[in-house]
């Protein structure tokens, strides 16, 4: 081990009055490389030591305003120029409704641009090589003593000077401090291959991660089966049949599930012959038939198949119900009506099935009963 | 701690008259212009008073609350001046004759003293069990009552500790505080609504006491930073009150500017964002025609030049400076009420003549005259507060 | 200083009994030397299983999707805002102790700051949750911060709801800053005392090589102010954006401009509350009754005391603005929340935040640990359901009678409550054992005789 390097003199105090007053002297002394070292900060140690304020809150308010000019201009691009949209009613430059944005944006840039600077710029932090480490110097002053020390590199520095000095204005525990052989020879390794390696690798790790992130990962959806589901959706291409289409044209003849085909489409008087209702005289067709009248025939026709229309002349009135050529018409022939529509009217057979339709038919012979009842009926 | 062998050395010694003098000249040439005012336009000069009437509410009020703050908080760095604002509170006894014209005027600037108008308006008729007269009058009464009370209870009390230096006093004080706080917010919240917010009757917003309140603080605080430092520069307070407690003042000053900022925006923010036309007419009403200019006006001298001229830690403990902004405050919060009060007056148009230069300069005479008269039959330091050395003592 | 005639004339100390600085040391590492007893492991056990709770709630959440909480049709704002807001509003109040009461030169603070502090990054930790899985898919949440994407779209600068993901997150980095900065110094002290390799290592790494220089103090002090003044504003700011999520909307109930203020004061209300609930563990436990002394448990019942009445006043301005205002929809808001189908949560919020904090106008009351307990686990509940009645009642009731509708829970709702308060407690307990839990530098500065005395002065 070769002749060790000092770095300084170190000297420890116990109170705050004997620290402060020691400041004081050193600095009146003419030092300028030193330091006072306390557990907490001390107050009035700033104005012992003659340092000048600190030029952090300087940083703070820069980097802060220029946060905020920044991200205004960023949002006002983006809201007004580059995909300008209308968003309840305001203006594409409403300024009022951006102000929280631009606070908290300075208010961030400033607090880590402060903390970052005070760091790395004014405490040239992280520095664990330092000489005071470890040593019980550094002990004492962490926990309940303070601690002044002198740099050897000091323009009025001098062993025997600065240890007779210290001792003059009452410190105990003066001891010289060194640098360590590590701490010393320590090189910058920045260039070294294998830093340069590592570099690369982390640069690599972290591009490919964003770019996996807004590229992959934000397209992959965890839960998907709602959304693709084993079936065809409309204009896929088919790879099971040959001509490429999903969507088949039903095979003549079918017939769709539950459905029964109704023959006499143009043919109102062949409906007439050949159907019957199917449904019997009970309450509840007669109720549902009502229902559905009221909705979808009352309207043109009126509540009681009079032809009262409640469109107000917007639509031609139709005839009664209650003429003798209706009445005498069997329950296929209005059936028929009903499917194909009949003069203005149109076909009602997709907003009624084909209970429904014959349900309406029974309640419309009620209705008809009950203008024209036969003899039979009062009894 | 407290070096208790330590005598505060502090002799009673009179302001200089120049004082006295030129609050008699400003008061004698307020009256007389606002008289002619008066006699010209009755009208304009009401809501004139208004204005006047609300500036004093907010120094008296204003400087009570900070008194009783202190109180509450046990705080000592502002001791050495509590008496200052306890002096300046005193504006609050001679509210009810500023306030008398206003009230015989009523009917000319509040518009739902009229009955005919209320008959007809469905909205206003709601409000007709609040906005009547007879209650209004009932509630201004309790104001006046109610802050006079304490006023006497806060500065009497402090007053007498001058000779008992009874300990305490300070603990029954800040009993008194704890209990005026509650009565404060409730009265600076109906009375603002009273005599500001019912100009509009059919505005509403319940943020606007707690406006009023803001401006009230920075107000106060704005006139004693400058008669403290102004009293301390010519060494009429103790001695040892420094850049230490200048630094507290401008940085509550500060604060408060900050506050009343954060609340106007956020009053003005949701107002406009929900666009409900009942009410967004107020801020339309100042944001069109030539009110426009003044409302832009107004947000850089109330908010944007204090806040930059206050911003570093130097310039709060600047005396210079502080006192320029604290003069600079004090304007900007007449600038507030005069914001609120008159664009219900003159809509169309913005009037700013000798009627309201003459109720300006009306205003100051009135402090500055109060302040004087009182603080002839008082110490300008409360040498009596235990506090007091520890105060004197403060450092940051 | 408990009791008799307060001597004015001199300064309270802020710990009792002027502990040496070491034994200040000792006591405070304590908690990280030695290995956690059987109590904290059942304390723990309780936490995770209450985290497990939610947790499972949340994974069902996923995989069947929202339609398992009870928010529908017109309620789409459910319990999960409500335990957004309840839960940044518990954060606020770390932030008013290091920040607020650090520029208010409140020296009382320094011993609950970093615990404070620390609650206050668990909290916003736990309100993060909600609205990340309020949007439905959380793995598209990206899209909520202005990046160039591929739908070449940006956020919307103008909905309050982005403004709160830059509130909330602007606050939690602050937060979080401010609480490493006040950790560097407490890092270095236990690096120069540990004995173990591996802390020691770790220790080193996190105190960055701090030494205690003055001239470091000097710029370290500064930038504690400097960060104390910008998270003053933003602490405001973040419950506010909070409140402007519910007041920019013409919703009656939610529209009202005091929101702001009056959010603030809550947030700060129910934080006060949590952070005492659990100091009082915390001082028992570790033994820091003279750190964190009776005379600061009663100072933050002043505090509750005090922001509990400006709550009143809110509510009380809320109401009598209703009425004033003239507005049918308005009016009638405010009589449905009292006397409406929540009633009952209305006269819980009343009676908790309103009524009960005024038994801390009593001394007696104010300085009795069991009473003070009580009181503020009713403020924490009543706040709760503050945040339940204004985002419930309002929606239940909107414009449109035929849509209104009843609000209920389920259990899965229930369950993301209760995995809340497990994640939070969790957090907590882990923190309580691996860091510092009070400030050792800045309580060292607060004891007395820690300071010069300026006898030139």
């Amino acid at each position: 081990m070769n002749e060790k390097i000092l770095y300084g003199y170190t000297g420890l105090f116990d109170t705050p009055d004997e620290i402060i007053e020691a400041a004081e002297k050193v600095s009146a002394e003419g030092f300028e490389k030193y330091d006072v070292h306390t557990p907490y900060p001390v107050h009035g140690m700033d104005s012992a030591m003659k340092l000048k304020p600190s030029k952090l809150p300087y940083i703070a308010l820069v980097i802060g305003l220029s946060a905020m000019v920044t991200m205004f201009i960023f949002m006002y691009w983006m809201t007004s120029i580059d995909y300008p949209v209308i968003v309840g009613g305001k203006p594409f430059f409403s300024f009022p409704a951006w102000v929280p944005v631009l606070f908290e944006i300075t208010v961030l840039s400033a607090s880590i641009g402060t903390v970052v600077a005070m760091i790395a710029v004014f405490f040239k932090f992280p520095n664990l090589s330092h000489p005071l480490h470890d040593t019980d110097f550094m002990k004492s002053v962490s926990s309940d003593k303070y601690g002044i020390s002198i740099e050897a590199v000091d323009s009025r520095f001098n062993e025997d000077y600065v240890r007779s000095f210290l001792s003059s204005i009452g410190a105990k525990e003066i001891s010289p401090v060194y640098w360590d052989d590590e701490e010393v020879t320590f090189k910058n390794t920045v260039l070294k291959p294998k830093f340069l390696t590592f570099l690369i690798v982390v640069g690599l790790a972290v591009s490919g991660t964003t770019y996996f992130t807004l590229n992959k990962l934000m397209f992959m959806v965890p839960f998907n089966w709602m959304r693709e589901q084993e079936k065809y959706i409309p204009q896929e291409i088919s790879t099971f049949f040959e001509d490429g289409f999903s969507m088949r044209t039903p095979v003549k003849g079918s017939v769709a599930l539950g459905n029964i085909p109704y023959r006499f489409s143009g043919d109102p008087e062949g409906a007439g012959e050949a159907l019957v209702n199917p449904l019997a005289v009970t309450k509840e067709n007669l109720e549902l038939g009502k229902e559905k009248f009221d909705i979808y025939c009352s309207p043109c026709h009126g509540y009681f198949g009079e032809g009262d229309s409640r469109l107000k002349g917007q639509f031609p009135n139709p005839p009664s119900f209650h003429s003798e050529k209706v009445r005498n018409w069997s329950d296929g022939r209005i059936y028929a009506v009903l499917m194909d529509g009949q003069n203005v009217m149109p076909s009602y057979s997709s907003q009624l099935d084909r209970a429904e339709r014959w349900a309406v038919i029974l309640y419309m012979r009620a209705l008809q009963r009950s203008l024209n009842a036969k003899e039979s009926d009062l009894k | 701690m407290s070096s208790s062998e330590k005598v505060i050395e502090y002799s009673k010694k009179e302001l200089p008259p120049v004082f006295g003098k030129l609050g008699i000249v400003l008061l004698v040439i307020g009256i007389v212009l606002s008289v002619l005012a008066y006699l010209s336009d009755p009208v304009r000069s009401a809501f004139n008073n208004v204005i006047l009437l609300e500036f004093l509410t907010s120094i008296g009020l204003g400087a009570l609350f900070l008194v009783a703050l202190e109180h509450l908080a046990g705080a000592v760095w502002s001791t050495p001046f509590r008496r200052v604002f306890e002096l300046i509170s005193s504006v609050l006894l001679i509210l009810p004759i500023v306030a008398l014209p206003v009230y015989f005027h009523a009917h000319d600037i509040f518009h739902w003293t009229h009955a005919d108008v209320v008959a007809t308006d469905e909205i206003l008729s709601h409000k007709a069990p609040y906005l009547n007269m007879t209650f209004f009058t009932i509630r201004i009464v309790a104001y006046f009552l109610l802050w006079n009370i304490f006023y006497w209870l806060l500065t009497g009390k402090s007053r007498k500790q001058d000779s008992t230096k009874d300990q305490k006093t300070t603990k029954t004080n800040a009993k008194i505080a704890a209990i005026f706080m509650p009565v404060f917010a409730i009265t600076i919240t109906f009375s603002s609504i009273d005599w500001m917010m019912s100009l509009e009757p059919h505005w509403f917003s319940t943020i606007f006491g707690v406006y009023y309140f803001a401006g009230t603080v920075i107000a106060s605080l704005a006139v004693g930073t400058f008669v403290v430092i102004w009293l301390n520069e010519k060494g009429l307070l103790v001695n040892g009150i420094g850049k230490d407690h200048y630094y507290s003042l401008g940085a509550l000053l500060f604060a408060f500017i900050n506050f009343w900022a954060y609340i106007a925006f956020s009053q003005f923010l949701l107002i406009w964002y929900a666009n409900l036309p009942e009410e967004t007419y107020w801020f339309l009403q100042r944001w069109e025609g030539p009110w426009m200019i003044v409302s832009i006006l107004f947000i850089v001298v109330h908010f944007a030049v204090p806040y930059f001229a206050l911003l570093s830690q130097p310039s709060k403990m600047d005396p210079k400076r502080l006192k320029i902004m604290s003069v600079w405050i004090v304007l900007a919060h007449i600038f507030d009420l005069f914001w609120i009060v008159m664009p219900t007056h003159s809509p169309d148009g913005v009037l700013f003549g000798w009627i309201e230069i003459g109720f300006i300069i009306l205003a100051i005479g009135i402090i500055i005259t109060v302040f004087n008269l009182k603080s002839k039959d008082s110490n300008l330091v409360a040498i009596g507060d235990p506090k007091l050395q520890r105060g004197i003592d403060f450092r940051l | 200083m408990s009791s008799g005639v307060i001597d004015y004339t001199k300064e309270f100390s802020v710990i009792e009994g002027k502990p040496s600085l070491r034994s200040i040391d000792d006591l405070i590492s304590k908690p990280l030397d030695t290995k956690p007893d059987k109590k904290y492991y059942i304390a723990l056990s309780i936490t995770l299983t209450m985290l497990m709770i939610g947790a499972v709630g949340l994974l069902a959440s996923f995989y069947y999707g929202t339609g398992l909480w009870g928010n529908n049709n017109p309620v789409g704002w459910g319990l999960p805002i409500v335990n957004f807001v309840f839960w940044v509003g518990i954060g606020h109040a770390g932030t008013l102790i290091s920040a607020i009461l650090f520029l208010l030169r409140q020296k009382w603070r320094n011993g609950i700051a970093r615990f404070a502090e620390g609650m206050t990054i668990f909290a916003v930790m736990t309100a993060g949750i909600f609205p990340a899985i309020h949007t439905g898919r959380p793995w598209l949440d990206g899209y909520l911060f202005p990046y160039p994407n591929q739908h070449a779209l940006w956020v919307n600068f103008n909905s309050p709801l982005l403004w709160d993901v830059f509130a909330v997150s602007t606050y939690f980095t602050v937060s979080f800053i401010f609480w490493y900065v006040g950790l560097i110094p407490d890092f270095a002290i236990l690096r120069d005392r540990t004995k173990n390799k591996l802390k020691k290592i770790i220790y080193s790494v996190t105190s960055l090589g701090w030494r205690g220089s003055n001239r470091h103090w000097q710029h370290y002090e500064m930038v504690y102010l400097v960060l104390a003044g910008f998270a003053t504003p933003l602490v405001l700011s973040v419950h506010t954006i909070v409140s402007f999520d519910f007041a920019v909307a013409v919703l009656p109930g939610w529209h009202t401009t005091i929101f702001p203020p009056y959010f603030v004061a809550g947030a700060v209300f129910s934080g006060f509350a949590m952070v005492q609930n659990v100091l009082i563990f915390i001082r028992r436990i570790f033994n820091y009754e003279h750190i964190i002394t009776l005379d600061t448990l009663e100072k933050m019942n002043k505090i509750i005391l005090l922001t509990g009445m400006i709550v009143g006043y809110a509510y009380a301005m809320e109401f009598f603005m209703a009425w004033y205002s003239g507005v049918q929809a308005e009016t009638f808001a405010f009589i449905n929340r009292a006397f409406g189908p929540y009633a009952w949560a209305y006269w819980i919020m009343f009676s908790c935040n309103v009524l009960f904090p005024q038994f801390f106008w009593i001394k007696k009351l104010r300085r009795s640990i069991p009473f003070m307990f009580i009181i503020a686990v009713l403020v924490n509940v009543g706040m709760w359901f503050e945040r339940f009645v204004i985002t419930v009642t309002s929606l239940s009731r909107d414009y449109l009678p035929s849509s209104w509708a009843y609000f209920t829970p389920t259990i899965t709702d229930f369950s993301l409550l209760i995995g809340s308060f497990g994640f939070f407690f969790t957090f907590l307990l882990l923190f309580t054992k691996t860091l510092p839990v009070v400030s050792i530098a800045e309580v060292k500065a607060v004891v007395d005789g820690a300071q010069p005395t300026h006898k030139d002065h």
